[in-house]
Parts: structure tokens; sequence; C-alpha cells
């Protein structure tokens, strides 16, 4: 006998990633999902982040990786509230993985919390985690023909930072046609550019995160 | 790689429901799949077929039906189906501003009972 069932495959996770949306923002936490391949530069921004706010907001940071706390140690120097996630194998961050965490960091005391995504540039785009917005981080090295080839990641995020910007004129890389297909995959994203190295653009970006919390 | 947590949803749902209405166990299931939500069906009968053992769906056959992607040109106001997983411009006029009506799906559609 045949039943109908029509039911979302990804629902469970829908559906606690609304409830973690609930309990940050009764928090009044503003979450991001910060994605980008394995190497871009996530943490190495955070870290820049958290230097550059200065104490203007209070940031904290949930770290995603398939093994190891390097990340988590590198935040907590810069000074942030952080836990990490060892994933043991998974590609992505999902829902589940971040109640389990949630109540090991001081939210009440965070205005902006980041969850630092697997480096994967396919998987993390599919599974919700609880944020309010996605982020993407491309480091110029990994080369212009990205957005088009891992078109999801571009048009789930609201917006993309090309980290590495100081490295432009020792690669290939063509500037113009990552913003121009970026663009084209999602009109509305807003694009910085950025290097963790030399500082530049972060002042732009922070101020954008600013403005983000404040509202 | 993570076909297997989807395939985890899938079973879960499927033998929730199955539970649900009295059934005694799962003889197919059939999931529509967009082009563009990032799922390989091959990887996804594979995973299927691994975790199925010792189920409800022990002897279940999966069956796939694939969505293409389509949507609503913004500029020329026509409608249009594409064969890639993903369309960045309407194929008729080229412009960018799009609607996606379909294509992102990951959805179970029905199953069958014993």
């Amino acid at each position: 006998m045949k039943v109908k069932v029509v039911t979302n495959i990804l629902e469970a996770n829908d559906r606690l990633a609304a409830e973690n949306r609930k309990i940050f923002q009764d928090l009044g936490v503003y979450v991001i999902n910060l994605m980008s391949g394995p190497g871009a530069g996530k943490t190495s921004i955070l870290e820049q982040t958290i230097k550059a706010t200065n104490g203007r907001m209070k940031l904290g940071v949930i770290e995603g990786d398939i093994a190891g706390d390097d990340d988590a140690r590198r935040i907590e120097s810069a000074g942030a509230p952080v836990v990490q996630i060892n994933t043991g194998g998974a590609c992505h961050l999902d829902a589940n993985m971040i109640r389990v965490v949630m109540d090991d960091l001081p939210l009440k005391d965070i205005d902006l919390l980041f969850i630092e995504n697997v480096g994967n540039l396919v998987c993390p785009a599919e599974f919700n985690v609880g944020e309010e917005i996605k982020v993407m981080l491309l480091s110029i090295a990994e080369g212009h023909d990205k957005p088009l080839k891992y078109p999801l990641m571009f048009q789930e995020s609201t917006a993309l930072v090309l980290n590495k910007i100081d490295l432009l004129p020792y690669t290939n890389a063509d500037l113009e046609k990552i913003k121009r297909d970026s663009l084209s995959l999602n009109p509305k994203l807003k694009i910085f550019e950025v290097s963790c190295k030399t500082g530049q653009g972060i002042s732009d970006w922070v101020d954008w995160l600013l403005a983000l919390v404040k509202k | 790689m993570h076909e297997v947590s989807i395939v985890q949803g899938l079973l879960d749902i499927a033998i929730e429901n199955c539970k649900k209405q009295g059934y005694k166990g799962i003889e197919s299931i059939k999931v529509k799949i967009g082009k563009a939500s990032g799922v390989m069906p091959d990887a996804l009968m594979f995973a299927f077929e691994a975790m199925k053992p010792g189920t409800m769906a022990d002897k279940a056959v999966l069956t796939i039906v694939e969505i293409p992607v389509s949507g609503y040109c913004n500029s020329c106001c026509s409608d249009f189906t594409v064969d890639d997983a993903y369309v960045t411009e309407c194929p008729k006029c080229g412009n960018i501003s799009l609607r996606i009506d379909t294509g992102r799906e990951l959805n179970i559609d029905e199953m069958e009972v014993f």
C-alpha cells in the first residue's frame, strides 16, 4: 500500500536550526555561519576581527574541525570565548552539534557569535545551524574559477570576503571575474577585499559587522 | 560525504511514519531530489543500501526522481528549465535577475508499506 509522506529530508536539521536561532535571538546574540575551503583564512580573519573590534562588541566563536583544537587555541589567545567541535570525519557542522556545545559559551555576554564551519566549499552551504546569515571567505590564491564551480556557497551567502588580497600581483587570479561571477550568482552579495596579513580592508569589514549587530 | 546524514534523516522520517500508521515494514521509498540540491543520486543510493539493514526498511527499494532547475526571468518574463545543476543567467535573454522555482528539493515523496 502506498503512503504519501512529502517531507523534507533535512526537516529534522532545519527544525533544530530554527530552535537554535530562537535561543540565540532571545539572548540577543547575532550569529554568523562562516564558511570557506580549507586554508582560506577563516581563523585568521576571526583573529583580526577580534583585534580590530577592540571591545566595541563582544565576540564569541564556535570552531568546527574534523580533528584537533589548534584553531580554538588561536581564538583563545586572541581573547574571545571559544568552544571547539570535532566532527570526527563529518564534512560540515549541523544544527545538533551547535545545540550540544552552545551552553559551553557565555552567550549572555556575547553580541556576535561566529560559527566557523569545517573547511569545505560544498556541504556546509546545505546545512543550517541556527545562524542569522552565512558569510563565505575565498582566498585569492584559490583562483577565479571558484564561484561558478561551487555556486551554492555563493548563492547562500550574504557577504563574500576575499582574503589574501595582497597576493593578487603574484597569482593569475582575475579579481574582476571573481566579483562578476559572484554577483551574477547572487546580485545582493556584499563583497569585501581584505588581507589578514597586512590588515587591508579589515576596518570596513568590522564596521559592517558592527552595523549588523546594532540593528 | 553528507549523503549519510541525509539517508539517516530519510530513514528516520520513513520509519516514524511507518510505525505511527501501524505497518510492519517498508517496501519502497520514492524521493525527489533537485539537481541543484548538491546531493549525488549515486552516493545517496550507496548510503541507503549501507544503512538500511536491520531497520524496518531492510528490504526497501529506493527510487530517486531528479527534479530539473526551473524558474522565471524577471527581465523577459519567460519561464525556463535547464539541464545544468545551476543557472546564472536567463537562457533566453541572458539577464541575471531570476527567480528559481525548482531544483533545490530534497523530499521524501511517498513510500509503500506492508
